[in-house]
């Protein structure tokens, strides 16, 4: 059997045990977003635009996290939708800052990796990087949106007669609690990541002008920027949802 | 209205920050050693058309470009280079004009020469490190710029231990970051909860979660005699890859049990102080329902940063006719096991955090602080 196979019937065996049907059901969303994932790449390698790839990707992930994550429904449809609003805001901020910054394809210190390629494969990878960029973040986006819009519901259950200013001021309040927290998941997953990146840094000597321009090191700061920048958009937008939701049926029971 | 006054003075002075930034930033070649150029004029050739032996078709380009310096001691001089870009960019790119690049200046006789080191990105990073303080400033004003100080301290102790590896240059190098990762988890936790019976909960739930799936994972690499994975495909690796892809996974896994450990013990907290005769019981189940119900997106939010990661090294293999299984095990394996380890933290973590709370919380013990 296979370190993989193993690890992930022991993934598995731990979900249903701690979550019982939920448990199978985070398994089954985790094993479908892999499924997803690997098609992105497949489609992309037979030369489909890696941008709409990821984008309609993008929204099959953000509807299963959230869908299967989650069992409110109206607390789902919330921060579906506010994750839908960040996937397409976070497009219009990559697509540019990617083409400008010049981050795409493979470093000079990957080298070694690569070498035994020949590069001029006809890919485009400025789109391949910018679907990467994009897709890294919706997880984060998906569990903050998830978290504001259900404990802001949690809120106004507890509290009837809130006001919007109120729903408000929670919201940021909630989201000042979560926002700590997917900053250290971010941080630590990607520079974890990136460890032996930064043991070679070291060994190169490298300088501040160097931090500052590499093309690695600027891609991989870019990225958890990038992911920061979603965090607090999905955080404000799912908060302004709620708010407007919650006018809304006012509305209606008013009339 | 004088609110509307007054915040329309904020939007003023964070707009004329960005752009006093900006514009600093983008003439700041008197800071940097190395001559940097400007490309001031650009031909190109006509485009070679290639395909490779997998049927791939792609485009060179040569253009020759002028650059003038703008720093150091042949500032004002201008040089010549050529440079080639393809159409995929793998690891060229195109110039245009107007864009600033590092150059290697030597003499060669009487005439200058130069050589490409590097494009001039610092511009870029620092407009959208500003963008992130703004966005945090506006949203919770002071109190959000403190959340970046945790990270900020962890990255600062990370290179440090990143320095302190190299100098020492241990055979058994896996125990310094895994040293680290207890202080990188005392730290933040210290700096969001505070220093109380809540914060050493919190602690080690973590501390038990990270290093019984660490045990796990290590146990069934053993098991299965790391059959499927490759450690050698590890990037960079300068030391040995195996101990380094494990000190990647702690860090890795770190943050995200972290995140599930916070979210139990912290509910479950909240909820003594609202309802102190609450049984043990009630808190073990609570915490598990919490757990519950973050399981399945945190692990998700590992699985999409770990292998997004591999997308442009995957369509290379894939383009170079590579088969689906040789693909998967060289350039993803790694970072599926590393997301299937942390996933088995953030599961294990949850029963871990419910009942270490239930315990401390049960009874009829009142939470002091």
């Amino acid at each position: 059997m296979s370190a993989i196979s193993l690890l992930t019937l022991i993934l598995a065996f731990l979900m249903v045990v701690v979550g019982g049907r939920k448990g199978i059901t985070a398994f089954l969303s985790v094993v479908f977003n892999f499924v997803i994932l690997f098609t992105v790449v497949i489609l992309i390698t037979g030369g489909l635009p890696p941008i709409w790839v990821s984008f309609f990707a993008g929204i099959c992930i953000l509807g299963i996290t959230i869908y299967m994550g989650n069992s409110d429904e109206k607390t789902s449809n919330i921060a579906f939708k506010a994750t839908l609003i960040v996937l397409a805001v976070m497009l219009l901020l990559i697509i540019p800052f990617d083409h400008f910054a010049q981050i795409k394809g493979f470093a000079s210190e990957q080298s070694e990796t690569i070498e035994a390629f020949d590069l001029l494969i006809g890919a485009d990878f400025e789109a391949i990087l910018i679907s990467t960029t994009v897709l890294s973040t919706l997880g984060a986006i998906a569990e903050a949106a998830i978290a504001v819009a259900s404990g802001l519901n949690e809120v106004i259950e507890q509290k009837p007669g809130i006001t919007l200013p109120e729903v408000f001021k929670s919201g940021k309040m909630i989201g000042f609690q979560i926002m700590g927290m997917t900053f250290n998941t971010l941080f630590f997953g990607m520079f974890g990541s990136d460890l032996a990146l930064f043991i070679l840094l070291y060994k190169l000597d490298a300088d501040f002008s160097y931090y500052l321009n590499s093309k690695i090191f600027v891609k991989e700061c870019l990225a958890v920027l990038f992911s920061s920048v979603a965090v607090i958009l999905v955080i404000w937008i799912t908060t302004y949802l709620v708010g407007k939701n919650l006018n809304e049926h006012r509305q209606k029971i008013d009339n | 209205m004088q609110f509307k006054l007054k915040s329309m003075w904020h939007v003023a002075l964070i707009l004329l920050s960005g752009v006093i930034l900006y514009f600093f930033v983008s003439n700041d070649e008197f800071l940097y050693q190395q001559p940097i150029g400007k490309v001031v004029a650009v031909k190109e050739e006509k485009p070679t058309k290639t395909t490779d032996v997998y049927n791939n078709s792609d485009e060179t380009t040569r253009q020759h470009l002028t650059f003038e310096i703008l720093n150091g001691k042949y500032k004002g001089k201008t040089v010549k280079i050529s440079n080639t870009y393809s159409r995929s960019g793998g690891l060229d790119q195109k110039f245009r004009t107007g864009q600033k690049v590092f150059l290697d200046v030597y003499k060669k006789g009487n005439t200058l020469e130069a050589t490409i080191s590097d494009y001039k990105r610092d511009v870029y990073l620092v407009m959208f490190s500003w963008l992130v303080v703004v966005l945090l400033y506006l949203t919770m004003q002071f109190q959000g710029l403190r959340s970046l100080l945790s990270v900020l301290l962890n990255f600062v102790i990370f290179l440090f231990v990143v320095q302190l590896d190299v100098k020492l240059n241990l055979n058994n190098f896996f125990w310094i970051f895994a040293g680290a990762a207890i202080v990188f988890t005392a730290l933040s936790l210290v700096l969001v909860i505070g220093f109380n019976w809540q914060c050493l909960v919190t602690f080690t739930s973590i501390f038990l979660g990270t290093t019984i799936a660490l045990v796990i994972g290590c146990l069934a690499l053993y098991a299965t005699n790391s059959k499927g994975v490759h450690y050698e495909a590890l990037d960079y690796a300068t030391q040995s890859p195996q101990q380094l892809f494990l000190a990647a996974t702690v860090i890795g896994l770190l943050g995200a049990v972290m995140d599930a450990a916070t979210d139990i013990v912290s509910t479950l907290f909240e909820m003594k102080r609202s309802q102190p005769t609450i049984a043990k019981k009630q808190l073990f189940k609570s915490g598990q329902a919490v757990g519950r119900s973050i399981m399945g997106p945190l692990v998700n939010v590992l699985l999409l940063i770990f292998f997004a990661e591999t997308f442009a090294m995957s369509v290379l293999y894939f383009r170079t006719g590579n088969s689906i299984p040789y693909t998967f095990e060289w350039t993803m394996a790694l970072g599926v096991v590393q997301a299937l380890i942390s996933g088995i933290g953030i599961v294990l973590t949850i029963p871990i955090a419910s009942f270490l709370s239930a315990q401390v919380l049960g009874g009829k013990r009142h939470v002091s602080d």
